[in-house]
């Protein structure tokens, strides 16, 4: 009963189905009949000159490859490679597919196609451009690295954007097939991370994160830039960039804090007077984030512009982007910030099942920090019936979270909320047992008046005739008392009460342990012994689990009696069993215990002198007694134990160590605080400890903040806009292509007037589109977001311009054919 | 730090359809399959497998009963890998048709290979937007005459065949960059999300909201919690770069009502922040989720109405189409309950009254109170704004697991069929639509709702069958001593249950059968439905329009025909304790 099961519900009916399936169980019969040709016949498809035969063939074989193992298409191998240089999209699509999937099987031959691939780098597509490139870095051939990295070379030139983010994606392809181009594809990252296009930068970080995550010296002058196209990213883009920024903020961004509110200065001057603060005594002045306490984190400006970039990307369909930017303002941001993240992050139960799921982990992370928060969005957390386990548990958690930061009114809902569940839970006995611990949870705020409250909601649950709820609730009980002994002692009164509504005798056995444990509590107004008094009296009706622990109780009782009592003299008590096992029909007589000769000893001095002995000494002889004729040889030998520990009543230190030992009190924190440790949006938090102390394989904490002066240059951030920094410049005069050059040679005329400064072409290309467009506008000059390019376009009419861009698109791929065309002799040179 | 390593399709018998390895050396979907399957379900979205090598993630979907695995071997973002999940299917019905069904990815490998090669390059996800795919990869060919018959371009994009002009530059983000701008994206639109160059001979616009109710109340019938979850559905068939203006009403005004939003990218987030309401958007092409949101019936002020003093009457008014209520351990045995349905008769619809299956209008400010629906429901004839009709009604009552069967199931002047589904341990009572209308009928005059009642009472497992179950092991299952006699001292059985038997006849055997009853009893009621035409909110589209100036290649004085049906449904939605 998975909730996406609904999901397409109304969209859908039963009946559609299915026809649909019908329908399709049809046309899929129709295929299969035409899908089993012999190899013979394929191969023949393949070598066909018709094209429209050599798709069918290709569409087989892609099929077969998908159905069955590799061995049965690879035989087709050279005949499908023969079609790499069809001048069909079609063909060629296909058989490229065919080629990642089967080339590393076949090295040798894959190699004979690379050529061709090559030559598709210069196709007039771009479309075909940018997957040529795809699949030359697909290709899992070491051998050929190095034409690779000239393949994205070209591509980080290239005039579409398209084709750039496949450059892009196919760097960290190549640093795994040959981990020496390093340095070259480091260059061409770095250029690629400027990329004035959003979706191409998105896939320059998701790059640099594969490759070179701790490269942050790149990020810098790219900073800025990226922190902008932020909202235009697509999400994935979106995704990895937050990824990196958290990072990059941790270890660029020191964390200061004031006394007192001044005025933010611009840059880096005033920056020494806070103190710097790692993130755990950063928590710790957040939470006194009072007007009376003037300590607040001082953000830097580039990081405050990266918080407020990220607040657009909130209202994401996309739930691991809102994830991200709670992240960010987690560990990077203020109070303020999260908050504005909290709504967002309940949007996210209006998800799918598996993503409500692991966004329930992250709320749940989110709320052992900031409780406070979302005491309002608690209808949210309400559990429903349709829930499976592991959103209900989880959503318990929250509801216990915030309970003690809710106001009454809210309490008593939430304690109505549990209790239901606690009762009806008949449904999943597992709710009922989480339900009451929720219950216990709830009854450990401050408030004395909620505690006794859940206490007594738990009490109510001993007479239940269902086991769980009842075995639970002592259990929680206990748990209580055990915590808080010395304000619990009416509470364990009213539990001995309760024995009488009690019938599970697991319930009782729990019980009588509680009340024998604080036997001692109160020497002198204590019911232990009293309670033992009635119990005796029904000892035979008991079943075994509570007899076992009446016999206890009785042994505990005893010990204290004699703790209490101690013998006037050494040789006193050792009297007593004497005269009371004489009362008592002379057990003693039987002489079959290993102690007798002890207690024989003992009566010597005065034998007669107490004629009635104390009460409590009479109930435990009459328990012992009892219990040496009981059906269970378990109650027998205990009882026999118990006996042998207190036979001397002046040496009770063993019985003590035995029988009174101080018990450790139970810890139940909120389950989760086990992960709490875990970054927010890791697999890490949803997996918790099972996937291995300290995370899964690839886990990364987040970084703690960067010491004050230790952090790099903000200049470095600053200054790329006017004057490129070296190593970018280098990277800019390295990765040059005819593309570069040719934008740099159009941009020059109008950007002569208000650039001065970029003295390689390559940081021209990087700013020449502005210039282009802008003439001498400034070179603070943003990129233009994807509204302004909708209005720009919109202000005018296009339909003549586009035919003059269209050719003169065309002429300048001409020259860039030629000019890859003498970079290809190059090569072939070398 | 690859996120996505493969994927592996398995269709409903879990056998495989696909298995497409990204990058990196993870395990075969058939040493994952058993792995998966091994865990107890419900299976979460997450697993660690630990024994499999090297230790895997294994992130998983179900989508019209196909599975989805990605494994993982490194600690990625998990919600980025479901995400994805979601979007590959999404993508895979957008170009096969919905539902999704294994026939139809077997029938085109070819273009599923395309698609997923397109999506994830090397691990990385690259591109998931369906109309950014389909400028790279053809729709199948039956799909293509299908769409063609609705409107869509019946040719590719001139840009797949490189015969053709090699770059449609239709649509060039700026014109006035010329060559040196070095940001043309020749074969992708300016917006990434809308196809280049959409041509449709008949150019529309749907609008559909749909809601979704999740509404908790208490046993005497307080709302607890009273949420709408809403969705808007946009299908766009328009050409060229269109900028349309959508802008919704609502009583009490939007900001208010409307909560925590979620937005495809395409709308222009400071305009709904400036003017709450207005969602200003160049869509892409096809169908598509324009906006989600979510409303709180209760209103704020709902938990200081929820206290012990205030009386169930003074609880906050709640409009919702149909309620139960659930009363537990009737009858001298306590083995009874009884399932009360209210409904709402402002629902009934007009059956009677055929209206036009379809309002259309054209034209600015042409959408408003009286429009109707059924662009999309095709024939229905209720289900307007004007007349809301209720359909699909069924009520859920789920029964603890030791419930053994629900004997004397009976619902009131034959409203609707009551079963009982063992194997899903709950009573399903479904009343069809003549059986309501019939029922709105009957009660027209009384004002107070319409009601039916179902009865019944369970049948527990016998003592011994409770014995057996997995608490036995504690020692806590028996009730009773006399009860726990049963089991330790057989031949005392006998003896003890005609005890208990005859104590049946006293009252205070009649209270221990009631206790052990109340544990058969159903705990909660859900009841599920679909309301055409009226929306809990009472959001409304208030108007819908084409931007002129902004648009491009949509022909002068065209108007598109619009189109807007509201929808309201309840999945188990409605839920009523006791």
């Amino acid at each position: 009963m998975h909730p996406s099961n609904f999901a397409h519900w109304s969209l859908s009916t039963a009946r559609d189905l299915t026809l649909e399936a019908a329908r399709d169980a049809a046309n899929a019969r129709g295929k299969t009949s035409t899908k089993m040709l012999p190899s013979g016949q394929l191969k023949k498809l393949l070598d066909s000159r018709s094209e429209r035969d050599v798709l069918e063939g290709l569409r087989r074989v892609v099929t077969m490859s998908y159905r069955q193992p590799p061995s049965q298409t690879l035989p087709f191998f050279t005949h499908v490679i023969k079609n790499i240089a069809s001048p069909s999209l079609q063909v060629k699509k296909l058989v490229y597919i065919y080629l990642l999937q089967h080339a590393e099987h076949e090295p040798d031959t894959a190699l004979l196609s690379i050529n061709t691939i090559q030559r598709s780098l210069t196709d007039q597509n771009p479309q075909l451009r940018a997957l040529a490139l795809r699949v030359m870095s697909g290709i899992r051939v070491p051998v050929i690295s190095q034409i690779v990295s000239l393949g994205i070379k070209r591509g980080v030139g290239d005039m579409s954007p398209y084709v750039r983010k496949a450059a892009a994606l196919a760097i960290p392809k190549c640093y795994q097939l040959d981990p020496n181009t390093e340095p070259q594809l480091l260059d061409y990252l770095s250029t690629l991370l400027g990329d004035k296009q959003f979706f191409v930068a998105g896939a320059a970080v998701a790059a640099f994160l594969e490759m070179c995550p701790n490269r942050l010296d790149l990020i810098h002058p790219h900073y800025r830039s990226l922190v902008r196209k932020l909202a235009d990213m697509d999400e994935w883009g979106q995704l990895a960039t937050l990824r990196l920024m958290v990072k990059y903020g941790r270890k660029c961004f020191p964390r200061r804090t004031r006394k007192i509110k001044k005025p933010l200065d611009m840059n880096s001057g005033a920056k020494h007077k806070g103190t710097k603060g790692f993130y755990e005594e950063e928590s710790d002045s957040e939470e006194s984030e009072e007007p009376e306490y003037e300590e607040i984190a001082v953000l830097d400006p580039d990081l405050e512009l990266l918080l407020n970039a990220c607040k657009l990307l909130l209202q994401s369909r996309n739930s691991a982007v809102v994830i991200a930017v709670a992240r960010t303002y987690l560990y990077l941001g203020t109070p303020t910030y999260m908050s504005l993240a909290i709504g967002p992050l309940i949007s996210l139960l209006r998800t799918a099942g598996d993503i409500q799921h692991v966004a329930l982990y992250n709320i749940v992370q989110v709320c052992l920090l900031y409780p406070q928060s979302f005491v309002n969005h608690y209808t949210h957390f309400l559990v429903r019936s349709t829930d499976p386990p592991h959103i209900w548990r989880l959503k318990l958690e929250l509801l216990t979270l915030i309970f003690p930061h809710a106001a009454p009114r809210l309490q008593s809902l939430v304690l109505a909320e549990l209790s239901h569940f606690s009762h009806s839970g008949s449904l999943d006995p597992g709710l009922v047992k989480e339900a009451v611990r929720a219950i216990g949870r709830c009854s450990q705020t401050t408030d004395p008046k909620t505690s006794a409250r859940c206490l007594r909601l738990l009490l109510t649950h001993i007479g239940s005739a269902d086991a769980h709820l009842v075995a639970e609730s002592l259990e929680v009980i206990r748990h209580l008392i055990q915590r808080d002994p010395d304000n619990h002692r009416t509470t364990v009164v009213r539990l001995a009460k309760h024995l009488d509504a009690a019938t599970s005798p697991q319930a009782r056995a729990s019980i009588i342990w509680l009340v024998g444990e604080f036997a001692g509590l109160d020497p002198d107004n204590n019911i232990a012994a009293d309670v033992l008094r009635i119990l005796v009296k029904g000892f035979a009706d008991e079943a075994e689990p509570a007899k076992l622990q009446i016999v206890l109780l009785a042994a505990k009782v005893y010990v204290h009696h004699l703790n209490a009592n101690p013998p006037p003299e050494p040789a006193k008590p050792v009297e007593q069993p004497q005269p009371r096992s004489s009362l008592l029909d002379d057990f003693h007589e039987e002489g079959g215990f290993r102690d007798e000769p002890k207690s024989e000893a003992a009566p010597q001095p005065a034998p007669q002198e107490r004629e009635k002995p104390h009460p409590i000494v009479a109930l435990w002889d009459y328990i012992l007694l009892l219990t040496r004729y009981d059906t269970s040889y378990d109650i027998r030998d205990r009882a026999r134990v118990y006996k042998a520990l207190l036979a001397t009543p002046t040496s009770t230190q063993l019985a003590n160590l035995l029988l009174l030992a101080p018990k450790p009190v139970p810890q139940t924190p909120s389950p989760s605080e086990t992960r709490k440790g875990y970054v927010l949006g890791s697999a890490s938090l949803v997996i918790g400890d099972e996937g291995g102390v300290g995370g899964l394989r690839g886990y990364e904490d987040v970084p703690a903040w960067v010491k004050e002066g230790q952090e790099p240059d903000p200049a470095l951030r600053d200054e790329v806009r006017s004057t490129s920094t070296p190593s970018y410049d280098a990277g800019g005069v390295k990765t040059l292509s005819a593309a570069e050059k040719l934008d740099a040679a159009a941009g020059a005329a109008p950007s002569a007037a208000g650039w001065d400064g970029m003295g390689t072409s390559g940081s021209a290309w990087a700013g020449g589109k502005d210039n282009g467009v802008h003439g001498a506008s400034a070179p603070k000059k943003e990129e233009k977001s994807l509204d302004q390019w909708l209005e720009e376009s919109g202000e005018e009419e296009t339909d003549s311009e586009e035919e003059e861009t269209d050719e003169e698109e065309e002429s300048s791929e001409y020259e860039t054919e030629s000019e890859e065309g003498s970079d290809e002799g190059d090569r072939l040179v070398k | 730090m690859s996120s996505i390593e493969a994927l592996y399709i398995f269709d409903e018998h879990n056998t495989p359809l696909l298995e497409q390895t990204y990058t990196g050396r993870p395990p075969s979907g058939s040493t994952l399959l058993p792995l998966y399957l091994a865990h107890p379900t419900p299976r979460p979205s997450l697993i660690y497998l630990p024994n499999t090598n090297p230790p895997t993630l294994l992130y998983s979907i179900i989508q019209d009963q196909l599975l989805l695995l990605c494994p993982s071997s490194n600690d990625t973002e998990p919600l980025q890998i479901l995400e994805f999940l979601h979007r590959v299917t999404d993508a895979l019905e957008d170009f096969l048709g919905g539902p999704l069904l294994a026939s139809r990815i077997e029938a085109h490998y070819d273009v599923v290979a395309q698609l997923l090669g397109e999506m994830v390059d090397g691990g990385v996800v690259s591109c998931t937007e369906p109309n950014a795919l389909k400028d790279v990869v053809d729709a199948p060919n039956f799909m293509k005459s299908l769409l063609g018959g609705v409107g869509l371009p019946s040719t590719t994009p001139s840009s797949l065949t490189p015969s053709n002009a090699p770059f449609s530059l239709g649509n060039r983000p700026s014109p006035r960059l010329g060559p040196s701008g070095g940001a043309p994206a020749p074969t992708a639109s300016p917006v990434p999300w809308r196809r280049a160059n959409v041509r449709h001979t008949s150019n529309e616009m749907y609008v559909d909201i749909v809601e979704t109710l999740h509404v908790t109340l208490s046993p005497s019938g307080r709302p607890l919690a009273a949420i709408a979850n809403g969705m808007i559905a946009f299908t766009a068939k328009i050409s060229g770069v269109p900028d349309l203006l959508l802008q919704l009403g609502c009583p009490g005004g939007i900001a208010n009502a409307v909560s925590l939003p979620t937005f495809h990218p395409c709308v222009r987030l400071n305009r709904w922040k400036d003017r709450p309401g207005e969602l200003s958007f160049v869509p892409p092409d096809g169908r598509f989720t324009l906006a989600g949101y979510e409303v709180d019936l209760l209103g704020s002020a709902a938990l200081d109405a929820f206290s012990t003093t205030t009386p169930a009457n003074a609880a906050p008014k709640l409009n919702i189409p149909a309620t139960v209520s659930v009363q537990t351990s009737l009858g001298p045995a306590g083995s009874d309950f009884e399932v009360r349905l209210t409904l709402n008769p402002r629902f009934k619809g007009k059956s009677s009254s055929p209206l036009p299956s379809t309002t259309s209008f054209s034209g600015r400010g042409g959408l408003g109170k009286g429009l109707g629906s059924g662009a999309f429901g095709g024939s229905s004839a209720a289900g307007t704004t004007a007349a809301p009709a209720m359909d699909g009604m069924v009520i859920h009552i789920p029964l603890p697991a030791g419930v053994k069967s629900v004997v004397e199931l009976k619902a009131s002047r034959g409203a609707g069929e009551a079963v009982f589904q063992p194997a899903d341990s709950r009573v399903r009572w479904a009343i069809n639509n003549r059986e309501i209308a019939a029922l709105m009928a009957n009660d027209r005059g009384t004002g107070a709702g319409v009601l039916a009642t179902l009865r019944g009472s369970v049948v527990g497992h016998d003592e011994h069958d409770g014995h057996d179950g997995p608490d036995a092991s504690l020692g806590l299952s028996s009730n009773t001593y006399d009860y726990d006699d049963d089991q330790t001292a057989g031949y005392q059985a006998a003896a003890a249950s005609s005890r208990k038997e005859d104590g049946n006849g006293g009252g205070n055997g009649n209270g221990e059968l009631k206790k052990k009853n109340k544990v058969f009893m159903p705990s909660c009621a859900t009841v599920s439905f679909t309301v055409k035409g009226w929306l809990p909110s009472g959001v409304k589209v208030e108007s819908l329009n084409v931007d002129q100036k902004k648009s491009k290649g949509l022909g002068a004085g065209v108007q598109p025909y619009k189109g807007v049906k509201y929808l309201c449904v309840s999945r188990k939605g409605v839920e009523t304790r006791c």
